[in-house]
C-alpha cells in the first residue's frame, strides 16, 4: 500500500548541493520562518542534498584547530533539531535513488526515504511546491 | 608563525604562493568555520607564505561590514557562521597579503575606501604580471 503523505502548506524540493552556495542556508532559513509562522512544511531532499542528514556526520563538525573548544553543529544535527522543535509540522524526505547513488545509506531515523516514483504524492499533499536548486 | 616571510615547514625560502579567491559564499551552514579562507591559513603555514587575490564576488569579503548575524535553526541560535572579514584579518595577522581587484570592487559599487585595513585594491591584470615571481598560483 502506498505511503500516506501528511498534508503540508509547503513542499520544498531541495536539489541544490551543499558546500556550493548559500542555497541550502537560504532554504533552511525559509523552512524555519514558515514553521515559526505556524505553517506545516515538508522537505524533499534530492541529489547531493541527501547528504545533509547522514548519521555518520554526528552531532558536530570536526574540531576547529583554531578554536579547539568551539562547537559547530553538523547539518544532520540541525535538521534533527528542527524536526524535534516542530513535531507534526515538519517532515523530511530523502530521495532513495539519489541517496543510494551517492553512497549515503545511513540517515537520521526521522528521515523518510522515498522512491522517485513517489514524488508526485508529496507534491499532491502540499499546498505549494518550491523547487530550490537543480540536480 | 605570525609574520613568516621566508620558509614554512616545507616551503622554498623566499617564493610565495598566490591564491585566487573568486567564488564566494559557499555554504554558511555547511561550512561554518571550514571554508577556503580557513584552508588558506594552513597553506600559508605549510608553503612558506601566501598572497590572496580577491576577485569577482569575493571582493566583498574584503570590505568593512556589520558582523555576521546569528541564525535561528530549530531551537538553536547559531552564532558560528563563517565571517570572512574576521578570517581575512586572521590571515593578514599571520603575514598573508590580501589584494582585491579594482574592476570587481567597482562592479559591486564598492569604493576602495571601503576596504578593510590592510587589504589593497589592485588594477586588473597587475597580479598576473607577477605570476613568474610565485612558486605556485592556485584557485581557492
Amino acid at each position: 500500500m502506498a505511503r500516506s503523505i501528511p498534508p503540508t502548506d509547503v513542499l520544498i524540493t531541495l536539489m541544490g548541493s551543499p558546500h556550493e552556495s548559500e542555497r541550502v542556508t537560504s532554504a533552511l532559513r525559509l523552512v524555519q520562518a514558515l514553521l515559526e509562522q505556524g505553517r506545516a512544511v515538508q522537505v524533499w531532499a534530492c541529489g547531493y542534498a541527501t547528504l545533509l542528514t547522514q548519521n555518520p556526520l554526528g552531532e558536530d563538525k570536526p574540531r576547529n584547530l583554531a578554536n579547539w573548544n568551539g562547537v559547530y553543529p553538523s547539518t544532520a544535527a540541525l535538521v534533527k533539531d528542527m524536526l524535534e522543535t516542530f513535531p507534526g509540522r515538519l517532515y523530511w524526505y530523502g530521495c532513495r535513488f539519489c541517496s543510494d547513488d551517492r553512497g549515503a545509506a545511513d540517515h537520521l531515523p526521522q528521515v523518510v526515504m522515498r522512491p522517485p516514483s513517489g514524488y508526485g504524492a508529496n507534491v499532491a499533499a502540499a499546498g505549494r511546491t518550491l523547487q530550490v536548486g537543480v540536480l | 608563525m605570525a609574520g613568516a616571510r621566508t620558509a614554512g615547514e616545507t616551503g622554498t625560502p623566499g617564493r610565495r604562493t598566490l591564491a585566487i579567491v573568486e567564488k564566494a559564499y559557499r555554504g554558511a551552514l555547511e561550512k561554518q568555520f571550514f571554508d577556503a579562507l580557513y584552508l588558506a591559513v594552513e597553506l600559508h603555514r605549510q608553503l612558506g607564505g601566501l598572497d590572496v587575490l580577491l576577485r569577482g564576488r569575493a571582493v566583498t569579503y574584503g570590505v568593512r561590514a556589520e558582523p555576521v548575524p546569528a541564525l535561528r535553526i530549530g531551537s538553536r541560535t547559531l552564532d558560528t557562521l563563517t565571517d570572512p572579514r574576521r578570517d581575512l584579518r586572521t590571515l593578514m595577522d599571520a603575514g598573508v597579503r590580501v589584494h582585491a581587484e579594482e574592476s570587481a570592487l567597482a562592479a559591486h559599487g564598492l569604493a576602495p575606501d571601503r576596504l578593510l585595513d590592510g587589504v589593497r585594491a589592485v588594477p586588473d591584470g597587475s597580479t598576473a604580471l607577477r605570476w613568474p615571481e610565485y612558486r605556485m598560483v592556485c584557485y581557492l
